[in-house]
């Protein structure tokens, strides 16, 4: 230790050095403190502003649906929402609350133990979609029950129609769809998933709120952050204007309970979707605010597959329907005109097979041939019209393509052509053969209902109408002025002689002696074509497009009914209601579009 | 002037007006924080309103006291403080992890206060008084014993924040009595490199500069030198070793302590929200009882520990200014009273007092700060806690009362 003796330093100096030890640290926290609340202040005061102030989201209402003469829809209704605050609530109560509400035993702890890695201050919604009863129960037992309370949220009601392909329903939004819109969405939001709630939703998803609160750390509320100064109202989504009429799609729905298919009513002057129904139909009411899990399973599992969208959907060959298609790219060719006859004897070889008509109709020229939808007279056509020819005229009438309607759930279909069957069969494949059956709408020919009716739209308007769409335009808030959505217009360009020659025949297969006089009014005349499409897996499909009134068209339909039958004998029935109920509800129109008639 | 310059002479106005600032921000401090909250927190303020109010009598009746009788009293008020020590050991009521409390109806009172004067006065009568040979090894642990056991006791109470503080009142003590230098060098020394280690390299070397800086004036022979100068670069390539034995709960700490944000809610959470408070505060604060971080209640008891972060919050840089400026101001002047002290027995207490407040002052602050690990001890003055500003304000008693018998230089 001798190293270590008598050594010391001088009291001043030990004094001294506290004393520097002393300056040198309050003068490096004097540094720091102006680094932190001078430099970087707003930095500071920035996160402190985010870490108290808790802006709430406040969902927009979202715009609702009208029909054509603005019959509301699809509306929203307030739903009850029951929530628990677990800091609040006593938890030995528990049982006596999911008694009283009806919820799963043991489902509060449950939920509670489920959240535990958030703040206990937060809420945790434990019955959805409450009764009323429920919510008068809870006013009652307020101060029994602490830490319960219930918000009022809106769901989506159907109040007239069902309309479940049309409208559609929304899904909370996923991850992918999220990253995308994140400035719009937030986890959890709902978003338009399929039809019009899809294709619409920017214009009806409205604009979302927000109430800035004030949270201490534990997200507790503590009241409003400058008193509300900085709120933000949500903005209502904006309302649309369907073009559906209310009455029809009723009609066109209840005539289809019971059956699978499809139909869709087109207003011929404007492509203006009247009716869309796809059957079977599923309740959108279960879909809304929450979709219900066991109902969304048995859609899944159901064999008749009634989250299917029939109308845009399933391509099935469209059978004599399309032989008005054959004999306008006919006629248009100049391979035929209104007086070419063509012979039936019953039947029409090819190579060594024979293909039956229904009946030897001798010779016929081609309105007699719809009329009596004589199949030898389309299978002797199209070969004089040639497959590409009768391709490109399917084209024209948007067969081949989607139509562009304004839900987004649509397939093309197929119109083979020379291009096709070299494609699928390879270059020496295929015979002039495959064309027998394509004449008279069969084969490897593949149409949507949707198409069919913008077909018939056309041909009822003589070859020009609009891209079909069911919604006119959304309504202006204040001014309540519908702005209309501009859709394309198009053009066939095919003669209105064309029109005229094969109309008459329409016309003869309901008030003549065609396939579908059972369904003759006199009040309003129907022209239309039947159809009966062989199916391999079952009984045939039926398809009817027809419009009314016939010399001026206010409506035009296509109905397919799957594996039923006869056409005339299913679909054509249904049509004739849809008509009935359209022109019913506009007796006036119908008055004086028959007055017209009468002077001609 | 004349009577002020009288005043002064017996009265040392400079450390009274630090100490009032000081009281005066604690009290704004607990009403801001607590006054809105329910439960019994809400009388914080009022509690400690009463207990300044005391102190002040308190401490006019200490300074009115001479030298001598804080010699006297201080065999039998170590004795007292160490039954009170073991006394919250067996019967103690536990606040926030710390067995450290005993409670009496509506006060509870905190004996390591009161053992933190009564060890100052006790060391220092027994360091003077029996000329303490700090070359006999026998002395050394005697002396050191009356420092630790204490120490020791208040560890065992799971308060290891004071019990640093004892460690460093014990040193520094130590340390002026003429232990030598050296000798608390070379124990001091590696523990302090280790320390520094986790703050990576420079730290490291800066350290190293100094004890080599150190040894130069110390001047002790050579290979000596040396030899301590290895032993703390081999101590500060073993941290990694040492590290490894902490606890992960330890570990963290440390961790969070080098980067809080890596961790926001857990452990660093009121480091960062500490941080943030302060940082938001600007040139002159958010205003009296308007900082949200603190309304809010974004750090846990605020108007304890971390009670510098409600005054940076409130105060801005203006009021944590006035806040570091007046300890600076107050412990300079105590430590005047290093050369001035009328005797040993003076100069030792003031040195103890100088050291504990000095250490609670470096911690406090530095941890809202981020300059500092985040270790559980009150700002002096300012924190709530009745028994600590009785305590505290008794030492200034003690050493206003020494002030008024130093001898001029």
């Amino acid at each position: 230790m001798k190293a270590f003796e008598n050594f010391d330093i001088p009291l001043s100096i030990k004094s001294k050095l506290l004393q520097y030890l002393l300056i040198i640290i309050s003068s490096i926290f004097i540094v720091q403190l102006f680094y932190l609340q001078i430099i970087n202040n707003n930095y500071f005061n920035l996160k402190s502003s985010q870490n108290s102030v808790k802006g709430i989201p406040i969902q927009p209402i979202r715009g609702i649906f009208l029909d054509r003469n603005l019959n509301i829809l699809v509306d929203n209704s307030p739903t009850y929402t029951i929530k628990l605050i677990p800091a609040y609530f006593d938890t030995s109560k528990a049982r006596l609350v999911e008694q009283a509400l009806n919820l799963e035993p043991y489902i509060i702890n449950k939920l509670i133990k489920a959240n535990q890695n958030y703040s206990p201050y937060i809420p945790i919604r434990i019955k959805k979609d409450a009764s009323f009863e429920n919510i008068a129960w809870l006013e009652e037992n307020k101060s029994f029950f602490k830490g319960i309370n219930y918000t009022i949220e809106l769901q989506r009601s159907y109040p007239i129609v069902s309309g479940s392909h049309v409208f559609g329903y929304l899904k909370e939004i996923n991850k992918k769809q999220l990253e995308q819109k994140k400035d719009i969405y937030m986890l959890g939001d709902l978003i338009g998933s399929v039809g019009i709630e899809k294709t619409y939703e920017d214009y009806i998803r409205g604009e979302k709120g927000f109430q800035y609160i004030l949270v201490d750390s534990k997200q507790r509320e503590y009241g409003r952050y400058k008193d509300g100064a900085f709120d933000k109202p949500p903005i209502k989504g904006y309302d649309l204007v369907l073009s559906l009429d209310k009455d029809v799609q009723k009609v066109a729905e209840e005539k289809f309970q019971g059956l699978r298919g499809a139909l869709v009513a087109i207003e011929p002057s404007t492509g203006e979707v009247l009716a869309f129904v796809s059957s079977p139909e599923y309740d959108l009411s279960r879909f809304s605010a929450f979709t219900d899990r066991k109902y969304w399973d048995s859609l899944l599992i159901d064999e008749s597959k009634p989250l299917f969208n029939r109308a845009t959907m399933s391509i099935n060959p469209p059978g004599s329907t399309f032989k008005i298609l054959a004999a306008i790219a006919a006629l248009e060719e100049g391979v035929i005109d209104e007086n070419t006859t063509i012979g039936c004897p019953g039947s029409f070889s090819y190579g060594n097979r024979s293909f039956k008509c229904h009946g030897a109709h001798g010779n016929v020229n081609v309105i007699h041939a719809i009329e009596h939808s004589c199949n030898v007279f389309f299978y002797k056509l199209i070969f004089k019209i040639g497959l590409d020819k009768w391709a490109s005229y399917a084209r024209k009438f948007g067969f081949g393509n989607k139509t562009g309607i304004d839900i987004t759930e649509e397939v093309a279909g197929v119109v083979p052509d020379t291009k096709y069957y070299n494609k699928r069969y390879g270059k020496n494949g295929w015979t002039q053969g495959f064309l027998v059956s394509l004449g008279i709408g069969q084969g490897e020919l593949s149409v949507t209902p949707m198409q069919l009716a913008f077909y018939t739209a056309l041909i009822a308007n003589n070859g020009v109408s609009y891209q079909p769409h069911i919604v006119k335009g959304y309504i202006k808030p204040g001014t309540k002025e519908i702005i209309p959505f501009k859709f394309p217009k198009i053009n066939t360009g095919i003669s209105q002689k064309t029109f005229d020659i094969v109309k008459k025949g329409m016309f003869l297969v309901v008030n003549g002696a065609g396939t579908a006089t059972a369904i003759k009014m006199n009040d309003i005349p129907i022209a239309g074509k039947t159809g009966t499409a062989q199916n391999p897996h079952g009984k045939d499909h039926a398809y009817f497009i027809g419009y009314a009134p016939a010399d001026n068209p206010k409506i035009a339909i296509a109905c397919f009914v799957e594996n039923v039958g006869f056409g005339a004998t299913w679909a054509a029935p249904i049509v004739k209601e849809v008509v009935h109920a359209y022109f019913n509800k506009n007796k006036n129109t119908v008055k004086d579009s028959i007055k017209v008639t009468n002077k001609r | 002037m004349k009577i002020k310059t009288r005043i002064q002479s017996r009265f040392d106005i400079y450390i009274f007006f630090a100490y009032l600032i000081l009281t005066t921000f604690g009290l704004l401090g607990i009403f801001s924080s607590t006054i809105n909250q329910t439960g019994p927190v809400a009388y914080n303020f009022y509690k400690q309103f009463i207990f300044t109010i005391f102190s002040l009598i308190t401490l006019y009746f200490v300074y009115k006291q001479s030298e001598g009788f804080f010699n006297n009293i201080s065999r039998p008020l170590y004795i007292i403080s160490i039954f009170f020590l073991i006394l919250v050991l067996i019967a103690g009521k536990t606040i926030n992890n710390s067995k450290s409390w005993l409670s009496f109806g509506i006060v509870n009172f905190q004996p390591s206060e009161l053992a933190k004067i009564a060890t100052i006065l006790y060391l220092a009568k027994f360091l003077t008084e029996r000329n303490i040979n700090f070359n006999n090894f026998k002395d050394i642990l005697v002396s050191a014993s009356i420092g630790f056991l204490p120490t020791i006791l208040i560890l065992l109470e799971n308060d290891t924040g004071t019990s640093f503080v004892f460690v460093v009142t014990i040193v520094s003590m130590f340390f002026f009595k003429g232990f030598n230098p050296l000798l608390l060098l070379i124990i001091l020394s590696p523990l302090l490199i280790i320390f520094l280690s986790m703050f990576g390299i420079i730290p490291i070397i800066i350290l190293l500069a100094a004890i080599a800086f150190a040894l130069y004036i110390l001047k002790p022979n050579i290979i000596i030198s040396i030899y301590i100068f290895l032993f703390d670069l081999i101590s500060s390539f073993f941290f990694q070793y040492i590290y490894n034995i902490l606890s992960p709960h330890q570990k963290k700490r440390v961790e969070v302590f080098l980067n809080p944000e890596a961790d926001p809610k857990g452990a660093g959470y009121n480091v960062l929200q500490t941080k943030v408070a302060i940082g938001s505060g600007g040139l002159f604060g958010k205003g009296f009882m308007n900082g949200n971080q603190t309304q809010l209640r974004f750090i846990p008891e605020q108007w304890t520990d971390f009670i510098h972060s409600v005054i940076g919050e409130e105060w801005g840089f203006f009021g944590s200014s006035l806040l570091v400026i007046s300890f600076t101001v107050m412990l300079y002047r105590i430590s005047k009273l290093f050369t001035t002290a009328h005797s040993e027995y003076s100069r030792l207490v003031t040195v103890g007092i100088f050291s504990y407040l000095f250490f609670h002052y470096i911690v406090s602050i530095g941890m809202t700060i981020g300059l500092f690990p985040v270790i559980g001890i009150p700002l002096p003055f300012v924190s709530y806690g009745g028994s600590a500003l009785l305590f505290n304000t008794i030492a200034i008693g003690i050493i206003l009362s020494f002030y008024k018998h130093r001898v001029s230089i």
